[in-house]
């Protein structure tokens, strides 16, 4: 008997019990992608080697990390100092978050563009909404580790941000941080939810993401429907499949990413101070706070809106209004697929009017994300009142630019296009 | 206690705000740039840091070994000359100066300094270990441009008048060098492994380059 009809005969068995083959050729080696992808769909593929590397290094720095008050931050020297190859793990990880955000921003906002959130992929993009919703807790959780000076003081202005409810707020906050104030056993509650809760959350949600996907096939840059046009077995014309076409461009693709990503982690690790704070290397003191309490750059546009919103309104405190606002900003994305009214889903088809909001919406995340990074002023605080409006119009408008704007006719076929 | 956490936040962002139109304190930073291959200097620093900084300013999750070994300093050497109490080679490098006693004496408890250099940045050490000047109405009757109404008297002082300028700005260039590199001892290996890192992408990057537009050509 050749080794070829061994594995062959040992795959049947398997196959009779258990899926093994159908599943390895459906959700990958012949999972249909339509031919014209561009470089906006490589970030997908790019976030779960994100996602596996935080999950390694993560272990890792578990095993010789302390939830302690007392011992936490000296068990993170310890880590850089007297663990091998730790400063590696843990320089890692602190990029690998940043890097997380970067690629799930691009990745959105590739939705955004090509209109990947509508019928039939509602779920799909409800999915990846949850799943940043839990990459925000799992950022925001994560940096309280350290228990550096800026650990300590995000996890107090955050988690006070919850006392400003109405009714309710006071008790909750002290619910949240399980004392009166920041301490030891919200250190220790913040990392359990870090390393148990929110990781299998994020795992089973990124499982479901990525099954309705598969059910439905990926969307394109052009909108097509490529499912109109099936070959005799079934397959769309207008699709190649995973291996080896997409799996050969996601490789060089990690390729490039990886050359960038070692960069920042062998030259750059604290990155300006935008990956770790150098306030962060004091240790926590609650008796003394930092000049500005900043929250890390991937969280300063919904920042900028807490700080925008000044005024009370309606019997409301001013604190709790900027609060509500950030919380809509980051769930509002969850009812996009309801607000776009238009008969096609990529923006190259669409009207000028969906384009401009689309650019409207760029530019006030990219300005709420700078104006979220520096001391507030007069004019800066005006400014992020602009761009919030700015940024809410996009979702707010949507129903009525996307039914009046006149779109053009979307292709039968991704040849045409 | 809430109110006392107010308090002292809006004390204290208040207080740095005003303080902080400088990334230096009251003045610009000095230009400075570290050197932390140069062992040479290194050494210099931080024997200059265990004769003069050492007595109050731990570096507490540092390790005499790891200090010794990265500055090339033979072990028995350095035990000979450089531990002052009964620690051994392998421990933490912790003073002996108790919290209670420095506050009695200094009236602040000394930070521990391994991560100086981080926190603040290596021209923050430079430039104040070279801004003390006289002043009558502070307890040593000394007084410091980048941090203002420092509890520490200028230790250096002798050293300062000693030497000559040039060499004074060699010998706090020293220790500051020191302190950039145990804020941060595993700089050198990783930029050195770095390398090696980044010629293995730029190679698997080209292969793979070469593999997809292979495939490519198939769908064309």
């Amino acid at each position: 008997m050749t080794t070829d009809t061994r594995t062959k005969r040992f795959l049947s068995w398997i196959d009779f019990r258990f899926p093994l083959t159908e599943v390895f050729e459906r959700h990958l080696s012949k999972y249909p992608a339509p031919t014209n992808l561009n470089i906006w769909y490589l970030f997908g593929f790019l976030l779960i080697v994100v996602l596996a590397m935080q999950i390694v290094t993560g272990l890792w720095l578990m095993m010789n990390y302390t939830n302690s008050a007392e011992e936490a931050f000296s068990s993170v020297e310890y880590i850089m100092r007297d663990v091998e190859y730790g400063w590696l793990i843990r320089y890692m990880h602190a990029a690998g978050a940043s890097a997380f955000f970067a690629l799930i921003y691009l990745h959105m906002f590739r939705g955004m563009m090509y209109g990947s959130y509508q019928k039939p992929r509602e779920l799909i993009w409800l999915g990846g909404w949850f799943t940043y919703l839990i990459l925000m807790a799992e950022g925001f959780t994560g940096y309280v580790l350290p228990w550096g000076q800026m650990s300590f003081w995000a996890a107090q202005v955050i988690i006070s941000l919850f006392s400003s409810i109405p009714v309710v707020g006071e008790d909750l906050a002290t619910w949240i941080r399980g004392d009166y104030l920041v301490s030891g056993i919200t250190l220790s509650r913040l990392f359990a939810f870090h390393v148990v809760l929110l990781p299998i959350l994020l795992i089973a949600i990124v499982f479901f993401h990525i099954l309705a996907l598969h059910e439905i096939g990926s969307n394109n840059p052009d909108g097509i429907d490529v499912k109109k046009h099936l070959d005799e077995d079934g397959v769309p014309l207008d699709t190649k499949p995973f291996f080896p076409y997409d799996i050969s461009h996601d490789i060089f693709a990690l390729g490039v990413f990886l050359i960038i990503f070692c960069s920042v982690v062998f030259f750059f690790p604290t990155g300006g101070g935008y990956i770790i704070e150098y306030v962060n290397y004091e240790p926590a003191n609650p008796l003394s706070t930092p000049a500005h309490i900043v929250p890390s750059w991937y969280y300063t546009p919904f920042y900028a809106m807490l700080r925008a919103v000044d005024f009370p309104l309606f019997g409301l405190t001013a604190k709790f209004l900027g609060f509500a606002t950030m919380m809509a900003a980051v769930a509002i994305f969850a009812v996009l697929p309801w607000l776009d009214r238009s008969p096609v889903k990529s923006i190259k088809y669409k009207g000028i009017l969906s384009k401009t909001f689309l650019g409207i919406f760029v530019v006030s995340f990219f300005a709420l994300c700078y104006l979220g990074m520096v001391p507030p002023t007069e004019t800066k605080t005006l400014l992020s009142k602009i761009f919030t409006l700015g940024y809410f119009s996009y979702f707010l408008l949507m129903p009525i630019y996307t039914r009046i704007e006149k779109c053009k006719p979307v292709p039968e076929r991704v040849a045409e296009a | 206690m809430k109110l006392l956490v107010f308090l002292a936040f809006a004390f204290f962002s208040g207080l740095s705000i005003s303080a902080g139109d400088y990334k230096c304190g009251s003045i610009e930073c000095y230009e400075f740039s570290p050197d932390t291959k140069d062992k040479e200097s290194l050494q210099r620093g931080l024997s200059a840091y265990m004769n003069y900084c050492y007595g109050c300013h731990s570096l507490k999750y540092s390790r005499y070994k790891r200090v010794a070994e990265d500055l090339s300093i033979p072990l028995d050497i350095y035990e000979q000359n450089l531990i002052f109490d009964d620690s051994k080679i392998g421990d933490l490098m912790h003073i002996s100066l108790k919290e209670s006693k420095a506050i009695e004496l200094l009236g602040a408890k000394p930070p521990d300094l391994t991560l100086e250099a981080r926190l603040r940045s290596p021209e923050w050490v430079y430039t104040y270990l070279d801004t003390f000047y006289e002043d009558s109405s502070r307890p040593y009757g000394v007084n410091n441009k980048v941090y203002v109404n420092v509890s520490m008297p200028h230790v250096l002082e002798d050293i300062q008048l000693e030497l000559s300028e040039e060499e004074y700005d060699r010998y706090i260039a020293d220790i500051t060098n020191f302190l950039t590199y145990v804020s941060d001892p595993s700089a050198e290996t990783r930029k050195q492994l770095g390398i090696y890192v980044i010629l293995f992408l730029l190679i698997f990057t080209a292969f793979a380059y070469l593999v997809y537009r292979e495939f490519k050509k198939d769908l064309k």
